[in-house]
Formats: C-alpha cells, sequence, structure tokens
C-alpha cells in the first residue's frame, strides 16, 4: 500500500516538473481558447467588423496588446461617455481574469496573420496624406509598421475606419483626455495637428497604400 | 426576512418586501398542505392485499367539494395579494412624488452614464456632473430619474432599491426614488442585451448630506481645471 503510494507521489511529481517546459506552447493554446470571447466582434481571424465597431487586430505587435488591454480593464481607455467602440471593450477586456489570461491572448492575437482589411472609407487623397504623413512617421514608423520604442502601434494592419474613428476620438478627446492614460494623451496631441476631417481621411488613405505595398 | 439577504436602501423596498413575503406565505402554506395531502393519500391507499383498485369519476358533490372549497379560499387569498400589488405599484410606478433633483440615467451596450445635476440642482446646466458606471445620490431625498437607451434594450435595475424599470430606446422614461440609507451598492442589467450584457454593472453611492457635499466639490465642474487632473475615469 505504501509502496503504491510512493509511486503515485512519484508519478505526480514527475508530471508537474515536466508542464514546465510547454509553459509556452501552453500559452498560445489557452490564448487560442481565449481567443473565442474576442472573435464574435473581432472577427474569426481578427480581421475586424465595421458592424460591431471592432477593429482588426490580428498581428498587432504583443506589447500594444497587453497594454491596450490592461487600459480597458483599468478604465483608463473605453470609459468615457460619448466612447461608444471604448464602452464596448471595457467590459469584454474583463473576460480575462488573470494576468496570464491576458498575456495568453495577446500572445495568441499577435502570432495570428496581420490582417489587410479593405479600404472602406471614401474620398481621401492619399498624395495630400502622405504630406501629413510625415509627421505620424516619426512614430508611426516610414511604412507604418509601429515602433514599440515610442509605444506607437503599427497602423497599417487595421481598418481604415477604426484609423479614422480613433483619429477623430482623439480630436475631440474622447480618447486621449484622461490624464492616467499619457501615451493617448500624446496621440491626442499629434490628431490636433489634422485640422479637418478631410485631413484625416487623406492621411488614412495614405496608411492604407502601405498595406498594398506589403 | 429579505432584508437579511439583500439591504433595504429606498422608501418603498419595505413595501415591496411586504407584498413579496404575503405571496411567499400565501403560496407556502398552499403548497405545503397540497403536497402534504398528496402524499399522505398515497400512502394511506397505497396496495395492500386483496383490496382492489377503485374507479372514481369525480361528480358526486362529496367529491367535487374537494376542488370548490379550496378554491374559494385560494381566490380570498389572490383578493388580497391584488389589492397590495395594486398599492405598491400604484406607489412605485404610477405616484410621482415631487422631485428634490433629477438624474438623467443613459444605458447603452454596455455602459450606464449617469448625468448628476451638479452644485445647481438643476439638470441640463454647465455644471452638470457626467459619470459613467457612478451614481451619487443623497440620503433622505427623492429623485427623478430620466431613463433612455441609445441602442437596445436594459433594464435599470437596482437590488438595493427593489427597484427595476426597462430602457426602451427612442424613449425617456420617468420614474423616481429615494435613498433611505447611505452605503455603496450594485447597479445592473435585468434585460438580456447583448454579449457583455452580464458585465453592464455599475456603482450607486448613497451620501450623506456631507459626504454628498465633498463629493459635489471634489467634482464640481467650477474648478474643472484643477479637477480635469485629479478626475477618475475621464477617457
Ligand atoms: C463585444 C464586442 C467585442 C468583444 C467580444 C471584444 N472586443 Fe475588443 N474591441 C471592441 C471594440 C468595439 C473596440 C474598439 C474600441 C475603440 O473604438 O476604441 C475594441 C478594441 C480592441 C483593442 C484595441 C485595438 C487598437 O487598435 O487599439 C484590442 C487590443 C482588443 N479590442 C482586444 C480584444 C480581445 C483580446 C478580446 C477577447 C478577449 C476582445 N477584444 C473582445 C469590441 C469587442
Ligand atoms: C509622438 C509620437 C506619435 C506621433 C508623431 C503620432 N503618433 Fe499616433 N500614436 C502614438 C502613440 C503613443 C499611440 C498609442 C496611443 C494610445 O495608447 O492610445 C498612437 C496611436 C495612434 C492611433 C490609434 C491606433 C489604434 O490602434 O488604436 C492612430 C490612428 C494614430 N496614432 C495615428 C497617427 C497619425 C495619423 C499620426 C500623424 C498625424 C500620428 N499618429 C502621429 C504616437 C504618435
Ligand atoms: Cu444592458
Amino acid at each position: 500500500m505504501i509502496r503504491r503510494l510512493v509511486v503515485a507521489c512519484a508519478c505526480l511529481a514527475l508530471a508537474t516538473l515536466g508542464t514546465g517546459g510547454a509553459a509556452i506552447a501552453a500559452d498560445l493554446a489557452r490564448g487560442e481558447v481565449l481567443f473565442h470571447y474576442c472573435t464574435q466582434c473581432h472577427g474569426d481571424a481578427g480581421g475586424g467588423s465595421l458592424l460591431a465597431r471592432a477593429p482588426a487586430i490580428a498581428g498587432l505587435g504583443e506589447w500594444y496588446l497587453q497594454s491596450q488591454l490592461r487600459k480597458f480593464q483599468s478604465g483608463d481607455r473605453g470609459t468615457h461617455p460619448d466612447d461608444v467602440g471604448g464602452l464596448r471593450m471595457h467590459p469584454m477586456s474583463r473576460l480575462l481574469r488573470s494576468e496570464e489570461d491576458l498575456q495568453a491572448v495577446a500572445a495568441y492575437v499577435a502570432s495570428l496573420t496581420p490582417s489587410r482589411p479593405e479600404p472602406v472609407v471614401e474620398g481621401g487623397d492619399s498624395a495630400r496624406g502622405a504630406v501629413l504623413y510625415t509627421l505620424c512617421a516619426t512614430c508611426h514608423g516610414p511604412e507604418g509598421a509601429g515602433i514599440q520604442a515610442f509605444n506607437a502601434p503599427a497602423l497599417r494592419t487595421t481598418n481604415d475606419w477604426y484609423l479614422l474613428a480613433a483619429l477623430a476620438k482623439y480630436k475631440v478627446g474622447v480618447r486621449g483626455s484622461n490624464p492616467r492614460n499619457g501615451t493617448a494623451m500624446l496621440m491626442r496631441g499629434m490628431a490636433m495637428q489634422l485640422s479637418d476631417e478631410q485631413a484625416m481621411k487623406d492621411v488614412v488613405a495614405h496608411i492604407m497604400t502601405f498595406a498594398d505595398s506589403k | 426576512m429579505i432584508e437579511s439577504l439583500v439591504p433595504a436602501a429606498s422608501s418603498y423596498a419595505a413595501d415591496i418586501d411586504a407584498l413579496f413575503t404575503l405571496i411567499f406565505v400565501f403560496v407556502g402554506f398552499w403548497l405545503i398542505l397540497c403536497e402534504g395531502l398528496f402524499f399522505w393519500l398515497i400512502w394511506r391507499f397505497r396496495k395492500k392485499e386483496g383490496a382492489r383498485g377503485q374507479y372514481i369519476t369525480g361528480e358526486l358533490k362529496s367529491e367535487t367539494r374537494w376542488i370548490t372549497y379550496p378554491h374559494l379560499l385560494v381566490l380570498v387569498c389572490d383578493l388580497f395579494i391584488v389589492v397590495g400589488a395594486v398599492k405598491v405599484w400604484y406607489d412605485v410606478k404610477q405616484y410621482l412624488p415631487p422631485a428634490e433633483e433629477t438624474v438623467r440615467i443613459v444605458s447603452q451596450q454596455w455602459a450606464w452614464t449617469f448625468v448628476h445635476a451638479g452644485p445647481d440642482g438643476l439638470l441640463g446646466t454647465t455644471d452638470d456632473i457626467t459619470k459613467v458606471n457612478e451614481l451619487h445620490v443623497q440620503v433622505d431625498r427623492t429623485y427623478h430619474y430620466k431613463l433612455e437607451s441609445t441602442d437596445v434594450l436594459h433594464s435599470f435595475s437596482v437590488p438595493v432599491f427593489r427597484l427595476k424599470q426597462d430602457a426602451v430606446p427612442g424613449r425617456v422614461i420617468t420614474g423616481w426614488f429615494r435613498p433611505t440609507q447611505a452605503g455603496e451598492w450594485d447597479i445592473q442589467c435585468a434585460e438580456i442585451c447583448g454579449i457583455g450584457h452580464g458585465l453592464m454593472g455599475a456603482r450607486i453611492y448613497i451620501e450623506t448630506p456631507a459626504q454628498h457635499a465633498a463629493w459635489l466639490m471634489q467634482e464640481s465642474p467650477i474648478s474643472i481645471a484643477a479637477v480635469t487632473r485629479t478626475r477618475p475615469a475621464e477617457e
């Protein structure tokens, strides 16, 4: 009887040791399971849905995904009364019950093939946008791939309607007026440089040309 | 009885609890009596050696009495319940006591926005205080609410008030409440409104006059320059 117990204990100990090596793989597997929460709005492949106002997130930087999910959870993003999209995402971020879950889903979303959504916004002039984009390139990179050192996310893999909506939100302060969200405040200052909606459409049209060249 | 499970913090909570208890007692009495009788009959007339089963059509007066008497007694109970229910319904939903203050409540997928009247006590003025998922009210003060929805059906539910009111897109629904006990409790959505329904929670802060004045001081846009720096969850 005692011998059997000892053997059982040894087996258990071995089993727990064994899982250590598989931690990273398990992370992605867990992330894939958790991602089922997200597909309803962000699409099966994370390609975004205009109907749900949820942008393409597939292939965004893991650091950016983590930072935004944390901001949604704490309410630093997505709790302005006029932020229709943000108010929807804010409760969803709380489906991630632990830091491990948050990291797992961020890792999984980052590992997805970046999407290249079809442009739907009309009336933008990408040539004029190219001039405006010189400012943006400092932080978001010349090809809109994002630069982690500046906390600036990739722009070319998300939907043009979302980019336009985000810029408009920054400009009026629906995003970027919360003092606890420093990166958004910074970006708000940049959106202020775009004089009107036409300028926003132009720069967004230019960003969409990056997606083509990729 | 119910108060020991969920605190009661509105002027009409006790009436609703009393009605609930009345229904509970009547229904419970009949349930236990009927089930008791059934089980006793099953036991009393169980299969016995040599006793044949009997086919009863239930048409004799002595048999129909088993239905008509309890039926009449249940109707008497119903009378009490109906009178009580109409009275409570009238007090809570039909009668509107004069408001000392009004709060605008906007529901949307998946958040509650509360527009408080601010220091001047008037809604629709520049000193209104808008908060997401936070309702601040003062104890012993009669409030009207103007309930709206921007997208689908929601239901404004405050368990400690025993209050539940549907929000319907395109309509502004007026109701009232009067908090009677200071504290911090849940607000929830009680109408399935999409994937985030279960996460559509908010908090109600029922404050003493002193606490409420302090909150107003802190939030008042008169000192907006200083306030925007300390104001939580503004984005
Ligand atoms: C109910 C729909 C819904 C669900 C479910 C949902 N989201 Fe979102 N999500 C949104 C919306 C709407 C936005 C846009 C917010 C805005 O406009 O600022 C968003 C934004 C985001 C962003 C920010 C993107 C950016 O470019 O800044 C991330 C990251 C994100 N969601 C991740 C997730 C993850 C991970 C899940 C699953 C755990 C998830 N979402 C589930 C609706 C949803
Ligand atoms: C000083 C660096 C900087 C410059 C210059 C800058 N950005 Fe940003 N941008 C950021 C940062 C940081 C963020 C992340 C903001 C946050 O956390 O909300 C951001 C976010 C964005 C977003 C939201 C992305 C998303 O997925 O939600 C858009 C759209 C955007 N920038 C467009 C622009 C455009 C267009 C320009 C040029 C007019 C520009 N940015 C210039 C730093 C910059
Ligand atoms: Cu709801």
